[in-house]
């Protein structure tokens, strides 16, 4: 007789990439568990500022839990201050939040893209438990092990540890990093059974937020 | 979901109800037709009374795979038994060399077996031999998950010199009373006739049993209960 | 009076164990590895083809069919394989489970298929091929986790099996296995019905299998189906594509740059030996 584990995994994948002006932030829109698929169409892109947009897999459950957590903790931040929250300082109110529950993590993976206070693209990473990174592009959830080596490819991002600090934003212009985006989720669901259905691709700029959806494969 | 995908691989096994009764001409064997592997219906129209000679059959539960090659041995030896002796087998020797495999490799095989026949010395028999190799010849013997549903049932109906056909009613209404009641049995009765005239064969649909207690009409489709008490078409509309 | 389910109690707790079998194989290492893996071990993970697999029988023989997809744990490390194996011209059998184990126990039983044929001059028997697969099956307790859908015409008429990795077997109208046959059976028991003909035989095989590969993610990819008659057979590989990819960048990805050689060392190959030819050649 097995233990009652308050844990599922609900599969996934997440990609966000940075650019000079623009953040793109993707992920897949399978749900599922075991072999089964739960719904072809569930998001799991959450948007928690104007310039801040959080993509997370793992247990949906804590998913939406720690997106309406922060969604809380962002409006009393709006009545205090009279402002959004900047991306950088939502990057600190996440991982504050996972270490929070250090010994009974959220069972998340999430990535945060957003536009910093001098509008350029900023991506952060972490783990379950709230270690983070500012980096230039990271991938997150089931099919990550697929995408990172390919981004690492593409876009090597610079060490965090060179002086001076090098830009972590990566060369690409927009549209080439929305093609890049939807080859690494075409690819990642041709190998991970967890990834497919639909991709959804979020992208962050000056302009505003732009929203657009690619088919992937459905088996 | 693990443990749904756990019980797919376990082994397949007949939660089963067998019965074998003796009337005042031969026996008459019952079986119902549910084979499962954990929660899932592997084959719902399965037979579970096997031929071993033309005179002697068996009612097989416990492990499908334990059971199957139980009985393959026990037809071979039979068949070569027949060959040497020149005439059919009776009933005995089929239920000893039943009790024989079973006994002698009771550390590996989890079944449980009712031999039924006829053979001239001795008229119809029924043997029971349970999981642990056991031979008992007894008037009626029933076995498998459902049995449990039957034994005061038995207990109070079953009578000494049945004829035929109240014998046949009694094992239907026995396995249907346990399909009622039991998860791991059910489908379809199918009843073997053994006596000195040969072997009858009988199928008993599932939709044609009896109804007992709180039992529903049967229904192609869960819509068909639905509409039928004026309720909304759609199932998940609450 | 007597009956079972209290023996069955009494029995099952003192049976089991105890005195040490008398034939068949030793399967002491197969505990010691699931104590091993119980105490949170490591095992290697094996190429698994969670997969669909179904059979039907029709008005003129049988249709067998499959997905192509094969797994190891999430990750698909074949994306179209071959799930429908030979067993005799007028005999083949899908597998599901590892697939080390249904390749080699389709092709040993094959094999001695073959031979038995050498030796009467006959086509084989399904029946022949079904005792062969179940016997091997038994012999290993279930440690050959090979999940067959046998389907043949012979001379006795079509004929469709299930075997189970333990060794149990089936005889069947129709027949699903794997992690897709809940989805593929759904399939079967809404439409399947008595003396199909060849062409909605395919159909609804197709059918059932892509009820699998869209909604078990164990399955994907193509649908392999094949159809045998008496003294015919058609193999149809890839008989339906429906996974084709979705996006193909019309940028060409390349290594962005060429990988920097930091040093270079040769080391040569011995010097060839010259052999100089000496002497009268040896005669014989």
């Amino acid at each position: 007789m097995s233990r009652f584990s308050p844990y599922d995994n609900n599969g996934g994948s997440c990609v966000a990439i940075a650019g000079a002006d623009y953040c793109v932030i993707a992920s897949d829109t399978r749900m599922s568990t075991g072999y089964n698929i739960l719904t072809r169409d569930h998001s799991k892109i959450y948007k928690l500022a104007d310039k801040c947009i959080l993509a997370s897999s793992g247990f949906q459950a804590d998913m939406k839990a720690l997106q309406k957590l922060l969604a809380a903790r962002h409006l009393i931040y709006q009545h205090q201050h009279n402002k959004q929250m900047s991306c950088p300082a939502m990057g600190q109110l996440l991982s504050n939040t996972l270490y929070y529950k250090r010994f009974f993590p959220y069972y998340t993976f999430n990535v945060l893209g957003g536009l910093d206070n001098e509008g350029k693209g900023c991506v952060y990473t972490y783990d379950a438990v709230g270690s983070y990174e500012r980096v230039g592009y990271s991938a997150q959830g089931s099919g990550s092990v697929l995408i990172m080596p390919f981004l690492d490819n593409q876009l090597k991002s610079p060490s965090p540890l060179l002086l001076p600090a090098q830009d972590a934003v990566t060369p690409l212009s927009q549209s080439e990093a929305i093609d890049l985006v939807k080859t690494c989720f075409a690819s990642a669901t041709e190998r991970d059974i967890h990834t497919g259905d639909n991709l959804e691709i979020v992208v962050l700029n000056a302009g505003g937020v732009h929203r657009e959806f690619m088919p992937l494969r459905r088996d | 979901m693990d443990t749904t995908l756990q019980d797919l691989n376990a082994p397949h096994s007949m939660g089963t109800t067998i019965i074998g009764v003796t009337y005042n001409g031969g026996v008459i064997l019952g079986a119902d037709s549910r084979t499962s592997t954990g929660m899932y219906v592997a084959n719902r129209a399965s037979d579970k009374i096997t031929q071993l000679t033309d005179n002697v059959y068996v009612c097989r539960s416990g492990s499908a795979a334990d059971s199957q090659i139980v009985s393959d041995y026990v037809r071979y030896f039979l068949h070569q038994h027949t060959i040497q002796l020149g005439q059919p087998s009776t009933v005995k020797v089929a239920a000893n060399l039943v009790r024989l495999l079973s006994y002698g490799n009771k550390n590996m095989l989890q079944t449980g077996i009712i031999v039924g026949g006829w053979d001239k010395y001795e008229g119809g028999k029924i043997y029971g031999v349970p999981l642990g190799g056991t031979l008992v010849e007894a008037p009626f013997a029933i076995g498998g998950s459902g049995s449990s549903y039957l034994y005061g049932f038995f207990d109070q109906v079953w009578k000494e010199g049945m004829t035929k056909e109240e014998a046949e009613q009694l094992v239907v209404k026995a396995v249907s009373l346990a399909i009622a009641r039991d998860g791991a049995s059910g489908g379809v009765v199918r009843t073997v006739v053994i006596n000195s005239d040969g072997v009858t064969r009988n199928f008993y649909p599932g939709d044609t049993l009896p109804l007992w207690h709180e039992e529903l009409e049967p229904h192609n489709s869960l819509l068909d209960i639905l509409n039928a008490q004026g309720q909304s078409p759609e199932p998940m509309n609450i | 009076m007597f009956g079972f389910s209290s023996l069955v109690v009494r029995m099952s707790s003192s049976s089991i164990v105890e005195a040490p079998p008398k034939g068949g194989f030793s399967f002491d290492l197969c505990k010691r590895n699931e104590m091993l893996s119980g105490k949170g071990v490591k095992h290697p993970n094996y190429r698994k083809t969670g997969t669909t697999i179904v059979g039907l029988i029709f008005q003129d023989g049988v249709i067998l069919g499959a997905d192509t997809r094969a797994t190891s744990g999430p990750i698909v490390c074949d994306k179209n394989c071959e799930k429908i194996h030979f067993m005799a011209p007028n005999i083949y059998c899908c597998g599901a489970g590892t697939a080390a184990d249904t390749e080699s126990v389709t092709d040993m039983v094959s094999s001695q298929l073959q031979l038995h044929r050498y030796h009467t001059g006959r086509e084989s028997r399904v029946i022949t091929a079904l005792t062969l697969l179940k016997k091997h099956l038994f012999n290993y307790q279930g440690h050959i986790s090979a999940a067959l859908v046998l389907g043949g015409v012979d001379c006795t008429g079509p004929h469709l099996h299930t075997i189970y990795p333990h060794g149990s077997t089936d005889t069947l109208p129709f027949a699903t296995m794997g992690s897709g046959s809940l989805a593929a059976m759904a399939v079967f028991e809404s439409k399947y019905k008595e003396g199909l003909n060849k062409e909605e035989g395919i159909k609804l095989v197709t059918e059932a299998i892509c009820s699998g590969i869209f909604n078990d993610l164990g399955s994907g990819s193509n649908v392999d189906v094949c159809v045998i008659t008496k003294g015919e057979k058609e193999y149809m590989r890839n008989h339906l594509k429906p996974n084709p990819r979705t996006y193909v960048s019309a940028r060409a990805y390349t290594f962005p740059k060429k990988i920097e050689v930091l040093s270079t060392k040769i080391t040569p190959l011995k010097e060839l030996a010259q052999v100089v030819e000496a002497g009268d050649a040896m005669e014989e």
